[in-house]
C-alpha cells in the first residue's frame, strides 16, 4: 500500500472488507495504479458501475493518466460499490472513498463522473449521496465541482440538476484546462461561483444552470434560453488521437475484468452513418491513428501489463483504412508474445478470409456479427446496407476458420418495421445454418441476440416514437415461435429495461425528479437484469406526475425544440432530418471515407477534416 | 483476494517479468503453472507456492529478481527454487497447512478456548455441516486436524490459535470450520470471532508424520 496520505480512511474500510463478496474491488494497489502524494489539485474520477465494468473503461483510464501527467495535480478512481459494500458503508458511516488513497470523495477539488448510458443514472445519484455531497448543484456551497462526461452527455438533461458542469466530446484537452483552472483558482483564492463561472467559459464545457428551459402547456419545450454570457449552443471538443498516445500504463486489475486485455484505439468516430447509432453521429469526424503508433502501443503495453490479449478497438474496426496492414503487423507481435488478437466491432461486409487468418489465434470461441435487421429493405432504412451475400460470406469465413459459435445481433422495433421483417430474422438464421451445412461443415451454435431499438438524440431517428412494450413483446413472441430449434439460442434484452432507457434518452430536465425518486425507492444497477425493478420506475413516474407516454410514444414534430437543442455535437440537424426522410424512403447514404462528403456538418463544425491513416481501400 | 484473482495476478506478473514461460494448447494457449491449494478470501499468507514451467534455464536468483519487480504491491517473492522437469507439481504435492488465528479481544477468554480445544482433540469424530454452493453435507473434521493449540495473545489482543490442518491432496479442512466448532464449544459471545485474522504460516507435505516444506523436498537430488 502507498504511504498514507492525511484523510486516509483505510482503518475504517478494512474491517468492512471481510464481510463483502469481493474485497479486491475496493483496495486499489493494482499493478500500474498511480502513487498519489495527495498534494495539489485533487481529482477523482468515477464510473457508475461495479469495479469489473468500470476498470475496463478506456476513457477513464486515459483521463486519469492525462491528469496525473499534469504537474501539481493528481487523479484517483472510484467505482460504484456493490450492494453488499454499500450496506456495510452506510451502516458503519464510511463515505465514498477513492481507491488510491482511500480519502473521502467530498474532500477533492474535482469529482468527475462518467455517464456511459441511461441505466446508470440511479447509480450516479447514489455516488453523490454516498459521497455526502448535496444532490442538487444549486445547494452546493463547497466541496468538489461535480463534472459529467462521456457518451451520456449527448443529452444529459435528466441529470442536469445534479451536475455543476458537463464536458462535451473528447475529454483529453478539456480535463487539462479544467484542472489548470482549478489550480489557478485555488492559488488565487477564488470562491466556488467564480470558479464555476470561469470553468463554464472553457471550450467543450456546458454548465446546465446557465440555461433556462421554457415549456408550453402541452409539455413541449418552447425555448432554451442562455443566461448572461453563455453561448446559444455549446460545442463539443475533439482531439487528434495521434497526439494523445494514452493510455501508457493501463491498470491491471486483480480480478478478471469485463475487457481483460490491452485496448488500443485505432480510430475515433465513424463515417458509416448507421441511422440508429448515436456514437456514429456524435463522435465525428473520424480520426484514425497511424499504423506505426498502433503497432508501437501494442508492443509496449504488453510489456507493461502482461495481458494475454490485445484488442484493436473502434466503432467499426474493419473500416480502418489500413486494417489489413495493421492486423498483419499486430498478429505477428501477438504470435511472438503468445497473445490473442481480437478485433471487436467487425462489419460483415468488410470481413474477409485474409483478415480472418490474422485473427486465427483467436481460435474456436465465439464470433460476433451485427446484421441488425432481417431484411435488406430494413437494413437500407437504417443505412447499414449489408447484403445477404455479405452475411453468408462472413459467417462461412468464421466457420471455416474453426469458430464453433456465431453470435448475431438484431434489433426489433426499428422504424418502418413490419412483422415480415421480424420473421425474416428467423428465416435468415435458418438459411445461414443450411448454407454452412451444405459446405459439409457441422453448423456452429447460433446465439441470436435481439434487443429493442431505442431512438437516441443527435441521430436521424431522434424524431421516431418508441415501440410500445406490448408490440415489442408480441414481436418477440413471433421470433420465439420461429427460432425454436436445436443449435439456435435466442436471447433478448428485457424490453422494460429498454423502455426506461428510452424514457431517459430523450428526456428533459423535468425527469431529474423521476431519477431521484427511483433512486430513493431503491433503484440501483438498473442495467443488471437481476436488480432492475420496472415497478419502482413506474412508481417514480407516478409520484412525480411524469407522463412516460409523452416522452416515449410520441412522434416528434419536425421543428420541435429538443431538450438537447443547445448542445452541438457537430452533425447538423438539417442533415439528420434529411437522413430520416431518406430512411423512410429506403434510400441509403454513402460512407464519407470513400471521398464523397455527405455534408453532415461535423468537419466544418470542428474545423478539421477526417484524419485517415491511409488511402481508402488500400 | 480470491484464489482466481491471485493466480491470475501471478501469471500476468510472470509475463511482465519476461520469464520464458511454457504454454500448452493450440487455439487458446494456456500458461503451464501449478499452484498450492487456494487461500480463502480475507486471509494473509507467507507461504503460497507456484510452479512456473519454463522453456529454458533461468537462475533462481535471476527469476526471483525479475518476478519481484513485476508483482503488485502487497505480494512478494519469498524464494525461488529450480525444480527438475520431472518433479511433482506443487498442486499435486501439498497436503497440509499451518495457520495462526488471531481472535478479537471480545471473543472470549483463554480458559474457555483452551477447554474447547481439549474437547475437540478428545473427540473421535467432529461432525460439521459443510455448506457449499451446490450441496450441503455432514463431514468429520477430526481426522483432518493434526495440531490444535490455544495460547494467550499479546496484551491488548485476543486469544491466539495455532492449527495444522489437511489442505490439498488428502482433503481440506478450513480454519473457519474449526473456528466455528471451537467458538460454539467455548461459548464465545456474539459473532465477533468471525472477524478473526487468519494467517497461513506454512504449506507442507507429510512424510511419515513429519512436515516437510516443498522448498526442501528432494534437495539431495540434482535439479536438472
Amino acid at each position: 500500500m502507498s504511504d498514507k496520505v492525511p484523510g486516509d480512511l483505510w482503518e475504517n474500510i478494512e474491517p468492512l472488507l471481510l464481510r463483502v463478496e469481493r474485497p479486491s474491488r475496493y483496495i486499489g494497489c493494482e499493478w500500474n495504479a498511480p502513487h498519489i502524494a495527495g498534494e495539489g489539485t485533487a481529482v477523482v474520477l468515477a464510473y457508475p458501475d461495479v469495479y469489473e465494468v468500470g476498470i475496463s473503461n478506456l476513457g477513464l483510464n486515459i483521463l486519469q493518466e492525462v491528469v496525473n501527467d499534469i504537474r501539481g495535480a493528481s487523479c484517483e478512481r472510484v467505482y460504484s460499490p456493490w450492494l453488499d459494500m454499500e450496506r456495510e458503508m452506510r451502516s458503519s458511516g464510511v463515505p465514498l472513498f477513492s481507491l488510491e488513497t482511500h480519502r473521502a470523495v467530498s474532500t477533492y477539488d474535482i469529482f468527475g463522473i462518467s455517464i456511459p448510458h441511461e441505466l446508470t443514472y440511479t447509480n450516479i445519484v447514489n455516488l453523490l449521496n454516498l459521497a455526502g455531497i448535496p444532490m442538487r448543484a444549486e445547494s452546493r456551497e463547497d466541496g468538489p465541482l461535480v463534472i459529467g462526461g462521456g457518451c451520456g452527455t449527448a443529452n444529459p438533461e435528466p441529470l442536469a440538476p445534479f451536475f455543476d458542469l458537463f464536458v462535451l466530446g473528447d475529454g483529453e484537452e478539456t480535463i487539462g484546462s479544467l484542472v489548470r483552472l482549478a489550480s489557478e483558482g485555488k492559488s488565487l483564492g477564488w470562491k466556488r461561483p467564480k470558479l464555476l463561472r470561469e470553468a463554464s467559459r472553457l471550450a467543450g464545457v456546458y454548465r446546465p444552470s446557465d440555461y433556462e428551459v421554457d415549456y408550453r402547456d402541452n409539455g413541449m419545450i418552447e425555448s432554451i434560453r442562455p443566461a448572461g454570457a453563455a453561448p446559444r449552443r455549446v460545442r463539443k471538443r475533439t482531439v487528434d488521437i495521434d497526439e494523445w498516445l494514452y493510455p501508457r500504463l493501463p491498470i491491471v486489475p486483480f480480478c478478471e475484468a469485463v475487457h481483460d486485455r490491452i485496448n488500443v484505439e485505432i480510430f475515433r468516430g465513424c463515417t458509416r452513418g448507421c441511422r440508429f447509432c448515436q456514437a456514429g453521429m456524435i463522435c465525428r469526424p473520424v480520426r484514425e491513428r497511424s499504423v506505426d503508433r498502433v503497432v508501437g502501443l501494442v508492443d509496449t503495453l504488453e510489456d507493461r501489463t502482461g495481458h494475454e490479449e490485445a484488442a484493436l478497438s473502434s466503432l467499426s474496426s474493419t473500416d480502418y483504412t489500413m486494417i489489413k496492414a495493421v492486423v498483419k503487423k499486430v498478429s505477428g507481435i501477438c504470435e511472438q508474445r503468445r497473445m490473442i488478437l481480437s478485433l471487436p466491432s467487425l462489419r460483415m461486409d468488410g470481413f474477409s478470409a485474409e483478415l480472418a487468418s490474422g485473427l486465427e489465434l483467436g481460435g474456436r470461441g465465439s464470433f460476433t456479427f451485427a446484421p441488425e435487421a432481417g431484411t435488406e429493405r430494413l437494413r437500407r432504412v437504417i443505412n447499414k446496407p449489408i447484403s445477404e451475400n455479405d452475411i453468408t460470406e462472413a459467417v462461412l469465413c468464421a466457420v471455416r476458420g474453426g469458430r464453433r459459435r456465431i453470435k448475431l445481433y438484431f434489433m426489433i422495433g426499428l422504424p418502418t418495421e413490419t412483422d415480415e421483417d421480424v420473421e425474416a430474422i428467423g428465416h435468415l438464421v435458418f438459411r445461414l445454418r443450411d448454407i454452412v451445412r451444405r459446405e459439409g461443415i457441422a453448423p456452429p451454435m447460433f446465439n441470436v441476440s435481439v434487443s429493442t431499438f431505442v431512438p437516441k438524440p443527435h441521430t436521424p431517428f431522434q424524431w421516431v416514437k418508441q415501440e410500445t412494450l406490448e408490440s415489442t413483446e408480441r414481436k418477440q413472441g413471433i421470433l420465439r415461435e420461429i427460432l425454436r430449434a436445436r443449435g439456435i439460442n435466442l436471447s433478448w434484452h428485457d424490453s422494460r429495461m429498454s423502455t426506461v432507457e428510452s424514457l431517459l434518452a430523450r428526456g428533459d430536465r423535468r425527469l431529474a425528479d423521476v431519477v431521484e425518486s427511483a433512486w430513493e425507492s431503491g433503484c440501483r444497477f438498473d442495467s443488471w437484469s437481476e436488480h432492475f425493478d420496472y415497478a419502482r420506475w413506474e412508481g417514480a413516474c407516478e409520484e412525480q406526475g411524469a407522463d412516460p407516454a409523452f416522452h416515449l410514444y410520441r412522434e416528434r414534430e419536425p421543428d420541435e425544440v429538443f431538450p438537447w437543442e443547445h448542445l452541438d455535437f457537430g452533425v447538423d440537424r438539417d442533415f439528420l432530418y434529411a437522413e430520416y426522410q431518406s430512411a423512410l424512403k429506403g434510400h441509403t447514404s454513402p460512407d464519407c471515407r470513400g471521398g464523397k462528403c455527405v455534408e453532415c456538418g461535423a468537419c466544418e463544425d470542428q474545423g478539421a477534416g477526417p484524419v485517415l491513416a491511409g488511402n481508402w481501400g488500400s | 483476494m480470491s484464489h482466481s484473482e491471485f493466480s491470475r495476478t501471478l501469471m500476468l506478473s510472470a509475463r511482465r517479468a519476461g520469464l520464458p514461460l511454457q504454454y500448452s494448447g493450440k487455439y487458446r494457449p494456456r500458461m503451464k503453472v501449478s499452484l498450492s491449494p487456494p487461500l480463502p478470501i480475507g486471509m494473509t499468507s507467507e507461504c503460497e507456492l507456484v510452479d512456473f514451467f519454463l522453456e529454458q534455464y533461468v537462475s533462481p536468483a535471476q527469476a526471483e529478481q525479475a518476478l519481484e519487480s513485476s508483482l503488485p504491491e502487497g505480494i512478494h517473492v519469498v524464494r525461488c527454487r529450480l525444480m527438475g522437469s520431472d518433479a511433482k507439481p506443487v498442486g499435486k504435492l501439498i497436503d497440509t497447512a499451518a495457520y495462526r488465528v488471531q481472535l478479537p479481544p471480545d471473543a472470549g477468554n483463554e480458559g474457555d478456548w483452551r477447554r474447547a480445544v481439549e474437547i475437540f482433540l478428545g473427540m473421535e469424530t467432529v461432525r460439521f455441516e459443510r455448506v457449499q454452493p451446490r450441496r450441503t453435507r455432514i463431514v468429520d473434521l477430526r481426522p483432518g486436524v493434526h495440531t490444535l493449540e490455544a495460547r494467550a495473545g499479546a496484551s491488548g489482543y485476543g486469544v491466539e490459535l495455532f492449527m495444522v490442518l489437511d489442505d490439498g491432496t488428502r482433503g481440506t479442512v478450513k480454519p473457519s470450520e474449526v473456528l466455528k466448532v471451537l467458538a460454539d464449544s467455548a461459548g464465545s459471545p456474539g459473532e465477533s470471532w468471525r472477524d478473526a485474522l487468519v494467517h497461513r504460516e506454512g504449506l507442507f507435505v507429510r512424510r511419515s508424520g513429519r512436515l516437510v516444506s516443498p522448498m526442501e523436498l528432494g534437495k539431495h537430488r540434482p535439479a536438472v
